[in-house]
Order: C-alpha cells, then sequence, then structure tokens
C-alpha cells in the first residue's frame, strides 16, 4: 500500500528491466567516450600511458555489444516498441519538429501532443542506433584487423570511428539537456515520472494509458459486478 | 641542429656491430633490437648480387608514427624521431603507419629506434655510428650528410650504375639518408611512400574539431539549459495557478 501512496500523482515511465539496460548502455558509453578521449585530446593523451585506458575502452566495448542483446532477453517487448517507435514519425511528430525551438527553449505547453516518445526522444533513438552500428564496426575493425587495414585504411576507419562518437557525444549532451530542462532524470532513477508532466509532455501516450485503464475498468465492473473501483491510473479530469 | 645519418648500403658487410653495440650501449632487455641486418640476395644462379638491408628506423621529417601518436610518445626533436616509451599506451597505430615497417611492439609498447636520445642529446654520436667497421654509418649536421652521401654515391656508381642516395625528399626528407648500390624498389624500398594524408587528417583535423565542437555545445548547453529550466518552472507555475484558479468555478458549477 506504502509503494501506491507514493506514487499518487505519478505514472511508471520505464520498468525496471528498461531502466537496467538504459544503466548499461550509459555506463559502457561513459567509460568508452571517456578513455576515448584521452586518445583524442593532446593534454589528455600522457593518462593514457601504459595501456590500462585501453583496456577499460575493450570492457566498456563488450558491455556496450551487449546491450542490445540484453535488451532483447530481458525484455523483449520493450525492445521491439522502442525500434518501431524510433523509426514512426506521425504529422504530430513533424509538427512537433517545426516548434522544436520552442521546447528547446523550456516550452512544452502548447506543443503538438506527443506519444510514449516525442519526436526528439524518437531522432536521439534512432540516431543512437544507426550510429552505434558505425561506432562498432569501425571500432572492431581497429580492434581486430588493424594490420590488415594498412595505414590509410587504420586512418580512415579512425575518423569514421571519431565522427561517431562526435555525433553520439553531441546527442548525449542534448539528452542530458532536455533531462536537466524538464526534470525527467526520475524516470530512470525510479521509473515513475510526475502525472502533470506526462499529460503535458506525452499526452497521446497519456490518453492510450487512460483508454486501456478505462477499458480494464468496465472489464472489471462486468466481471466483478462492480466492486472493484480501484485504477492504476486515473483518467484525466479534462 | 638538423642531425641526419649516412647509411651506406654499398659499404654495409652484414657484420652486425651496430646491431650489438646499439642493444649493449642502449641497454635493450632481451627480445629487443632497434636494428636487424638482412641478407638480401639478387638474381639466379650463377649471376648472384648480394647485400645486406640495414632494417632500422629512417627518422622521416614527415614521420608517419609521430602523426598518428595519441599519446606524443612519438615526437620529433632534432631532425630525429623520438620515442618515449613510457608515454606509450601500446595502441599500435604507429605500428601499422609507418610506411617502412619499423615500430614493433615489445611487452605491450612501441620499439625502435629513438636516434641514441640519451648519447646524441648529449652532443655524442650513436651507438651504431662509432662501432661499424666499414664506415658504413656517419652522423652529423644534415646538410653535411647529404653532401657526404652524394660524394658516396658518386664513388658506388663506379661499379654500381644506379647507385643513388636515398631519403632526400622522400616523407619530408629522412634522417637517415641511404646510399643504395640500385634503385630503391630492387632493395625492396618504395620509391616515394605515400604521404599520411588521412592520417594528418585524423589527428590534425577531425579531433580538433571534435573536440572543439564537444567543448562548446556542452558550454552552451550548460547556459541554455540554466535558461530553459527557468522557462519551464515559470510554465509550470503559470499552469498550476491556472488550474488553481479553475477549480473554485468548477466547484460553484457543481454545488
Amino acid at each position: 500500500m506504502a509503494t501506491t501512496v507514493d506514487h499518487e500523482h505519478q505514472v511508471l515511465r520505464y520498468r525496471t528491466k528498461q531502466r537496467i539496460v538504459h544503466a548499461l548502455l550509459a555506463t559502457s558509453f561513459v567509460v568508452l567516450l571517456g578513455t576515448g578521449l584521452l586518445l583524442l585530446w593532446g593534454p589528455l593523451g600522457p593518462l593514457a600511458a601504459g595501456g590500462t585506458s585501453r583496456l577499460l575502452h575493450r570492457i566498456g566495448a563488450v558491455v556496450f555489444l551487449a546491450v542490445p542483446a540484453t535488451y532483447l532477453i530481458l525484455d523483449p517487448k520493450g525492445a521491439r516498441e522502442l525500434v518501431y517507435d524510433s523509426f514512426r514519425y506521425d504529422r504530430d511528430d513533424i509538427e512537433w519538429f517545426k516548434t522544436m525551438y520552442r521546447y528547446f527553449l523550456g516550452h512544452a505547453v502548447d506543443m503538438p501532443p506527443q506519444g510514449r516518445l516525442n519526436a526528439g526522444q524518437k531522432l536521439h533513438h534512432a540516431a543512437v542506433m544507426l550510429v552505434s552500428a558505425t561506432v562498432v564496426v569501425s571500432g572492431l575493425l581497429m580492434w581486430f584487423f588493424k594490420p590488415q587495414l594498412g595505414a590509410t585504411g587504420l586512418a580512415a576507419t579512425a575518423v569514421v570511428h571519431d565522427l561517431s562518437m562526435l555525433i553520439l557525444t553531441l546527442f548525449l549532451i542534448g539528452h542530458l539537456y532536455f533531462t536537466y530542462v524538464y526534470k525527467a532524470i526520475s524516470g530512470m532513477t525510479t521509473g515513475w515520472v510526475e502525472e502533470v508532466d506526462a499529460r503535458l509532455e506525452h499526452s497521446k501516450w497519456m490518453d492510450e494509458m487512460d483508454a486501456q485503464a478505462d477499458a480494464s475498468a468496465d472489464a472489471m465492473t462486468t466481471s466483478n459486478d462492480g466492486q472493484d473501483d480501484t485504477q492504476p491510473n486515473p483518467p484525466p479530469e479534462n | 641542429m638538423t642531425a641526419a645519418f649516412v647509411l651506406d648500403l654499398g659499404r654495409c658487410i652484414g657484420c652486425e656491430a651496430c646491431a650489438l653495440a646499439c642493444k649493449t650501449g642502449n641497454e635493450l632487455p632481451p627480445g629487443m633490437s632497434y636494428i636487424e641486418l638482412i641478407e638480401q640476395i639478387r638474381g639466379t644462379f650463377p649471376d648472384l648480387e648480394g647485400g645486406f638491408d640495414n632494417h632500422r628506423c629512417l627518422h622521416c621529417q614527415d614521420a608517419a608514427c609521430v602523426a598518428v601518436c595519441p599519446t606524443g610518445a612519438l615526437y620529433k626533436e632534432d631532425g630525429l624521431t623520438r620515442l618515449d616509451r613510457g608515454a606509450c599506451s601500446g595502441c599500435e597505430y604507429c605500428v601499422t603507419s609507418c610506411p617502412y615497417d619499423v615500430p614493433k611492439m615489445v611487452d605491450g609498447r612501441s620499439s625502435k629506434c629513438d636516434g641514441c636520445a640519451s648519447a646524441t642529446g648529449a652532443g655524442g654520436v650513436p651507438w651504431c655510428v662509432t662501432t661499424c667497421p666499414s664506415r658504413a654509418l656517419e652522423y652529423g649536421d644534415r646538410d653535411a650528410m647529404l653532401r657526404s652521401a652524394r660524394t658516396r654515391a658518386e664513388a658506388l656508381r663506379a661499379h654500381y650504375p644506379n647507385a643513388q642516395v636515398y631519403g632526400e625528399t622522400q616523407a619530408g626528407g629522412l634522417g637517415v639518408l641511404l646510399v643504395l648500390p640500385d634503385d630503391p624498389e630492387v632493395l625492396g624500398l618504395p620509391r616515394d611512400p605515400d604521404p599520411p594524408v588521412m592520417a594528418t587528417a585524423w589527428q590534425g583535423v577531425v579531433q580538433p574539431i571534435s573536440i572543439g565542437l564537444i567543448g562548446a555545445t556542452a558550454v552552451a548547453a550548460g547556459v541554455a539549459g540554466v535558461i530553459a529550466r527557468r522557462n519551464h518552472m515559470a510554465e509550470m507555475r503559470e499552469l498550476e495557478a491556472a488550474e488553481v484558479g479553475a477549480a473554485p468555478v468548477d466547484e460553484a458549477e457543481e454545488g
């Protein structure tokens, strides 16, 4: 009962398994970025001496590589939804992009209605998936096929690797930016977010949840002869 | 001073005294060697020619290994390519990038001739030069070494018509000027190794731009984030005030 009281006026945005996968991805990416930056930025170069950072980079790479499989094993439905949602954009998403500068400046009111993921999150996830593929392929080439690449091949592969990480890092900065501006960190720490925020920023998703709750409540009313009046997420007042 | 070696392969007798002196003088551990003598036999019996490839770092002026080294372990000094093994991360970029296949990995770190940094840095002469019994090696100011190499090649042409100096322009000019008895291709050397264009673009353009973009974006996001969060909190307060203001009206209507 205590849990129910704690999450009054909140909605469950990310399940535990999703948060575990996110934590794995975030941790491995930060390790990869940090150890990679040692080789990228001259003043940090001496910290890479001895090869400890190279070992950490490879451990991070193995964890990063394992993330998609982990997601599919832990939460296949969630993984499929993520891929499906990230590459499907409707008219509201296009309108959202047109007025994205408002959202960027902290104005979520009057933005086009959004589903479980807003258009920016979809683009972020899609980019992470696509660019991760190029960073993984170029990284594996440099790890296992360095002698075969030759001097020019190595440099070209490293350029692809560096540019891929540049794109992912810029997306990470944007990701952290919106998390801070919209106080969204609880979605990935506890999994719960404020209902008022969810209704403002993901109204179509909340409408779907309300419709599901209504449908299940109706079913319960029919089967229990109207004795069950509990609902996990109450429908909106308006 | 821009220093350089002359390595006259027309005079090299393959005695390996240079390799041994290098190992001893630089106190190289077992398994590590900066000079390798490789016997070369060309032609078919009975028309055979022979010689020795004195395989070692040629100290390129535009050194690909220096261009790709991410930690600064490889660097140029006095025209020579130095190596600080303590600063090496073991990435092996230098091994892959060298057009002459020189750096090797020993105990997880790069290994190659550093031009006897301890001796030459103090005004001395490299160990290999002091030991060579056939006077195939010289060390000094590069202009003087270039003159000496040309003189040696000229003398060599009396017996070897294709004799030439290799390293005047290759890789920006080599710090080891080779006097060859024949064309470079015959001796397994590239006539003109490709300049490390991609490596320079990678380390000299892509990486600085990436660092600059990441830094500038992080700073801009930090400043914009503070402003945007204030905007969002203000609109949430307005939203809350509007709902609170609307509540009594709803109750009155319901009443």
